[in-house]
């Protein structure tokens, strides 16, 4: 397995796992009524920001415990390097998850015009960065599985 | 539909039957990705195409061959 292949599989797995703990808090907060105060975009922008730095410590954890993983299991000791296909199937799986973050802030946007509330919109945008990350992810797992 | 074939396997065994490995090293790029070439599943760049046949001591056109089937 490449150095590029091992870090869409624990790209992967980190955003899966950073999605948990998304859905986890934001609904423990809504359900307890913490974004219902006129401060509640606040209160929600903070959570955010506590699970984006949340989420780093969560990469380097997951990437270290692969990396032990994948050493035991195959005896292999990894090969770090990068070249121009991991750069090409990395920009191909980008261009992918850029188009469905575009067209999903143009229909959050079309939400917005038809009286979608910004605290709804701005979940909606949370969640389209999370399934763009994890459908790049998951592009660049299948070009890589196909040999490309 | 146009597409690029290679003799990379058999240069490889002219060669001495040099790894895939070994290639990767020497031109400076992963295993896997000398895999996907030889397997027709990469097109490289004009710049490792060259670095491989300089590899091999041979011109481009004796490692990759254009077809437009």
């Amino acid at each position: 397995m490449s150095c590029g292949e091992r870090d869409a599989l624990t790209s992967l797995i980190t955003t899966l796992i950073v999605i948990v703990l998304f859905v986890l808090l934001l609904l423990g907060q809504h359900a307890a009524g913490d974004f219902a105060g006129s401060d509640g975009l606040q209160v929600w922008a903070q959570s955010v920001l506590l699970l984006v730095c949340a989420s780093i410590g969560i990469a380097i954890v997951v990437a270290i415990v692969f990396h032990i993983a994948y050493s035991t299991l195959t005896g292999d000791k990894p090969d770090d390097r990068r070249d121009e296909r991991d750069r090409d199937i990395d920009r191909r799986a980008l261009t992918f998850a850029w188009y469905l973050l575009s067209f999903g802030i143009l229909g959050v946007v079309i939400d917005l015009a038809l009286g979608a509330s910004a605290f709804r919109a701005l979940n909606l945008m949370l969640a389209l960065c999370a399934v763009s990350e994890l459908f790049k992810d998951a592009v660049r797992l299948a070009l890589y599985r196909r040999g490309a | 539909m146009p597409h690029i074939e290679n003799r990379i396997r058999r240069l490889r065994f002219d060669a001495g039957e040099i790894t895939q490995k070994d290639l990767a090293d020497r031109v400076g790029v992963t295993r896997q990705t000398i895999l996907a070439i030889e397997n027709g599943k990469y097109a490289p760049t004009l710049d490792l195409a060259f670095r491989i046949a300089r590899t091999f001591g041979v011109p481009l056109d004796e490692v990759f061959t254009f077809h437009d089937d």
